[in-house]
């Protein structure tokens, strides 16, 4: 009977070990084959003529973590002597090419840029481009990140430092160490409670992998356990780099730091392989504790630990006892903010992009290499932007408890590149993605669209006369649509183009009505939105449903003349042995004629001088050409601005996520937002052509009328058909009867012929 | 110096290019259906007679005087050094036969220099060269846009379009947009 129980028992135990075997040798495998999609921000193009100081070029090439030196000598150093800046390149690979390391020499020409480039045989080289910054993996488990590195890549110094410090006897015990286990068991029995641990490399890998740091003998003992069947199945090599791949090494917000090559970036900006030995004893220190080891937390602690890694090293002959001594005397060297991008927004619809063609098991385990179109300049410039302003905009409104969100989103639009998306304030945050996720009314952001349905109706032009009058619409069911103007007034008689730089409502609406919702339906789903529009008449103010990506896809039509380009994150996808997947290229489909493109776009070049974007100016460069709208949905809910420059788009929405008024319109809470960004942007003026069958003309803005600089307050140029009739203003001595803009056209005429002959 | 012949041919080139304005005009607007090309399809922008004064200016006095320039002077679009090198590059791949590579590095051309014309012509090549006769058509209606002021640039374009045309095999609108890109060619 007792031969039988104990029978039993031996055979459950036996059961659960083999439980246990399968389960751990099936994490193991399954995390040893998982490599991550890695992405890739757009690498920086240098060329003769880029516009980029030294200190930005310093900053770009700080950015991929290249330290600045006496003499160049390994790769990811620079050197700065004087116009020449000195670069040992590290080896790079791009989505269509991978180059070796080799050495650059940077001619600038202060603060106008790169003046040219030559390679390490003084060659002219006349264009190159640095490596793509990292911007994360793609990984299962939601918030943990890890750079894989494989075993080549790993500094040789770092399993002998982990030896010694951590598991003397990791070459040749079984998983576990019995005679470290029963010291410490007598240490903690004495103590009555856990004090000393003895893990070994291999039981802490299964911790890891387990995720727990609960310590009771039950644990130890399941721990135990699986940690001599990992032994037993794989190699020393095989775990020693499943270790340095895995182990946890702090935490950056509600990410999780895991394994040695992020935590390499996490704490110095810079790759594994390039840390020297005071900086990877660092990293071995961290691993017994990385929040009581902080070494921006607790630098004092993490330092005498350090220390006492260095010395354990040496005692343990890794290292000479003077190389542990000098290292000691060495400071922490750790970057004061967490360095090493972190974007999960714009991650975010990477991940979405990518799984209309991959499946989730795909991006995560097949190693890929994502190449995408983020410029970490113009995304730093978002994010701080937004936060900035989002912050003072709630010192302003203290009444509300609630802190205000915002999302931005920036493209290139004749690329149709997507080349920074901020999804709320808490720019690290992996969690509401507002600029893919929050769909909000896009309120007088619709008012171009009506526009350029006016202006392809060939009725209306930017000078004809609309009457901002009130408007009573009988909805179905006997209920009236009686809407209003921002300001509660009626202001008249208005040419089209004031009636949409000051985004008058009732004028719009009367432009709207006479065109015909079907007609405005029709040229928002030109232009890229998602849901056909209900075609109510409130739709003319914008009671359409927008996400801040949404409202770029559309605005970038306007910003490219006409032509609509499908918005990309990705650019390329690579398999993990180099091969090109996919490729995501550029394409064009023309949505509307430059002709009507360009008479608008020079009236949303005079919402920022007159209209309602006016206040960016004081923001902005004085010489830069802009143009752009605001949008306030009903009630204050929703203040977007959108606009753009000759290269640039820029999208910003700003509410309450409980979708409560804000109180201010676009022009208020967004457009300082966008200003901000524009201005930091170091873009270029919107300068497209005009089409040879349209003429400026002048008129008095608020009436319209024809007029010449000088001869009446108020006059701004705007483009019109050659030969539209404007009539005349009568202060300014058009002869009688000239109403037609052909008259123009002499004038112009004569002037050309002067040149001519001169 | 000639003035005259000059003028006479910048007042016919000016005509032209209206008249092709318009009928890019089609594709967005439904005006009166211009006259079918014989052979051709009547629906694409390229199929409408050319040579017709501007419609759009009939109520204009026909001005005596030669039409100048709308914008800027004539302008005259070449390619920087930078994307220079790229399309020389982007040249080499294609004649060896990839033109995906040669496709990714003209558009590092376009991003270092989105306003040339002369890109978007190389990259409509490419397209065709892929046979997308229709993003080649694209690209050359963007080019075309952005040549404005440069007869060159927007001969180039117009022969871009009509090989993309008669790709499609739309030969009527292609011999229409030969015709415009002939017309404005330098002589």
């Amino acid at each position: 009977m007792v031969l039988l129980v104990l029978g039993a028992a031996l055979l459950a135990a036996g059961l659960y070990v083999l439980y246990l075997d399968r389960l751990v040798v099936t994490q193991f495998e399954g995390r040893r084959w998982t490599l991550p999609a890695q992405v890739y921000a757009a690498p920086l193009e240098l060329y003769g003529g880029l516009p980029l100081s030294p200190p930005e070029l310093e900053h770009e090439l700080q950015r991929l973590h290249y330290r600045r030196v006496d003499r160049i000598d390994h790769p990811g150093t620079y050197h700065v002597a004087g116009e020449h800046v000195e670069v040992a390149l590290r080896p790079a690979r791009f989505a269509d090419e991978t180059r070796p390391a080799q050495s650059l020499s940077i001619t600038t020409a202060g603060a106008k840029g790169i003046e040219s480039l030559h390679d390490g045989a003084g060659q002219e080289v006349p264009v190159l481009r640095l490596e793509p910054l990292l911007i994360g993996s793609i990984f299962p488990i939601h918030g943990e990140d890890r750079i894989v590195l494989s075993p080549e890549e790993v500094p040789p110094l770092l399993p002998q430092a982990l030896k010694a410090v951590e598991d003397r006897k990791f070459d040749t015990h079984h998983g576990v160490d019995p005679e470290a286990m029963l010291r410490a068991a007598w240490v903690n029995l004495r103590a009555r409670q856990i004090e000393q641990g003895a893990s070994t490399l291999t039981q802490q890998l299964v911790r890891s992998y387990f995720l727990s740091s609960r310590q009771t003998f039950s644990r130890k003992l399941r721990e135990a356990v699986m940690a001599m069947a990992l032994d037993a199945h794989f190699t020393k090599a095989d775990l020693m780099n499943a270790y340095i791949n895995e182990i946890f090494l702090g935490q950056d917000g509600d990410r999780a730091i895991h394994g040695f090559g992020l935590a390499s970036q996490f704490y110095f900006g810079k790759p594994l392989s390039e840390l020297d030995l005071p900086e990877l004893s660092l990293l071995v220190a961290i691993v017994r504790g990385p929040s009581y080891y902080d070494p921006r937390r607790h630098p004092e602690r993490a330092l005498a630990r350090r220390n006492l890694v260095l010395k354990q090293m040496a005692d343990q002959g890794v290292i000479k006892p003077a190389d542990a001594t000098a290292a000691s005397h060495r400071p922490l060297g750790v970057t004061s903010r967490p360095a090493g991008a972190y974007y999960p927004a714009y991650l975010d619809f990477v991940r979405r992009t990518l799984r209309r063609d991959y499946r989730d098991q795909d991006l995560t385990e097949a190693g890929l290499r994502i190449y995408t179109s983020l410029d970490p300049r113009a995304q730093d410039e978002a994010e701080h932007a937004l936060e900035h302003e989002l912050a003072r905009l709630d010192r302003q409104h203290k009444s509300r408890t609630e802190a205000l969100e915002g999302a931005v989103v920036v493209t290139s639009p004749q690329s149709g590149d997507v080349i920074a998306i901020v999804g709320g304030r808490n720019v690290g945050y992996d969690g509401f993605d507002r600029a893919l996720d929050a769909h909000r009314s896009m309120g007088s952001l619709v008012k171009p669209f009506i526009y350029l349905t006016a202006l392809e109706s060939g009725r209306y032009n930017a000078t004809t006369v609309v009457q901002d009058a009130p408007v009573d619409v009988k909805l179905t069911g006997g209920k009236h649509w009686t809407p209003e103007n921002f300001t509660h007034e009626v202001y008249g008689p208005v040419p089209v183009v004031r009636a949409l730089a000051e985004s008058l409502n009732l004028a719009t609406v009367g432009v709207g009505l006479d065109l015909g919702l079907p007609k405005v339906a029709e040229t928002l789903q030109r232009f890229g939105v998602q849901q056909p529009p209900v075609q109510v008449p409130a739709m003319l103010l914008g009671a359409v449903d927008v996400t801040p990506i949404e409202a770029a896809q559309l605005f970038n039509g306007l910003a490219n003349g006409g032509f609509r380009n499908p918005l990309r994150a990705v650019r390329a996808v690579i398999s993990a042995d180099g091969k090109p997947l996919k490729a995501f290229p550029l394409e064009v489909t023309p949505v509307a004629s430059p002709e009507v493109m360009y008479q608008l776009d020079r009236m949303l070049v005079l919402v920022m001088d007159h209209g309602t974007g006016r206040s960016a100016r004081a923001l902005l460069p004085p010489e830069l050409v802009v143009a752009g709208k605001s949008g306030t949905s009903s009630d204050y809910r929703d203040s977007w601005f959108a606009g753009f420059s000759g290269s640039h788009l820029v999208v910003v929405w700003v509410g309450y996520d409980d979708n409560e008024p804000t109180g201010f319109t676009g022009s208020a809470g967004a457009l300082p937002v966008w200003a901000h960004i524009m201005a930091g942007l170091g873009t270029s003026s919107w300068n497209a052509p005009m089409p040879e069958s349209l003429v400026e003309v002048h008129i008095e803005y608020p009436t319209g009328l024809r007029a010449v600089p000088g001869c009446a307050a108020d006059i701004v140029a705007v483009a019109v058909p050659d030969g539209a009739a404007v009539p005349p203003h009568p202060g300014c001595g058009f002869p009688e009867g000239a109403s037609s803009t052909s008259a123009g056209l002499l004038d112009r005429a004569q002037q050309w012929l002067r040149s001519v002959v001169h | 110096m000639d003035i005259i012949p000059r003028m006479h041919s910048r007042s016919l080139l000016t005509a032209l290019i209206a008249t092709a304005v318009l009928a890019g005009c089609t594709l967005f607007r439904s005006p009166p259906a211009p006259p079918a090309a014989p052979g051709g399809g009547g629906m694409e922008a390229g199929t409408s007679q050319p040579a017709q004064p501007a419609p759009q200016a009939p109520a204009a006095p026909a001005p005596e005087a030669p039409t100048p320039p709308a914008t800027a002077p004539p302008r005259q679009f070449h390619l920087g050094s930078a994307t220079s090198a790229l399309v020389t590059q982007a040249h080499q791949q294609a004649a060896s036969g990839d033109t995906a590579q040669a496709a990714a590095t003209l558009e590092r051309a376009l991003r270092i220099e989105p306003d040339n014309p002369l890109v978007w012509i190389e990259l409509g090549r490419v397209r065709l060269a892929e046979n997308n006769p229709a993003q080649a058509n694209a690209m050359g209606r963007k080019a075309l846009a952005l040549a404005t002021g440069d007869p060159a640039a927007q001969s180039s374009a117009w022969h871009l379009i009509a090989d993309a045309l008669r790709a499609r095999g739309d030969n009527g609108g292609a011999a229409d947009a030969d015709r415009r890109a002939a017309s404005l060619a330098p002589h």
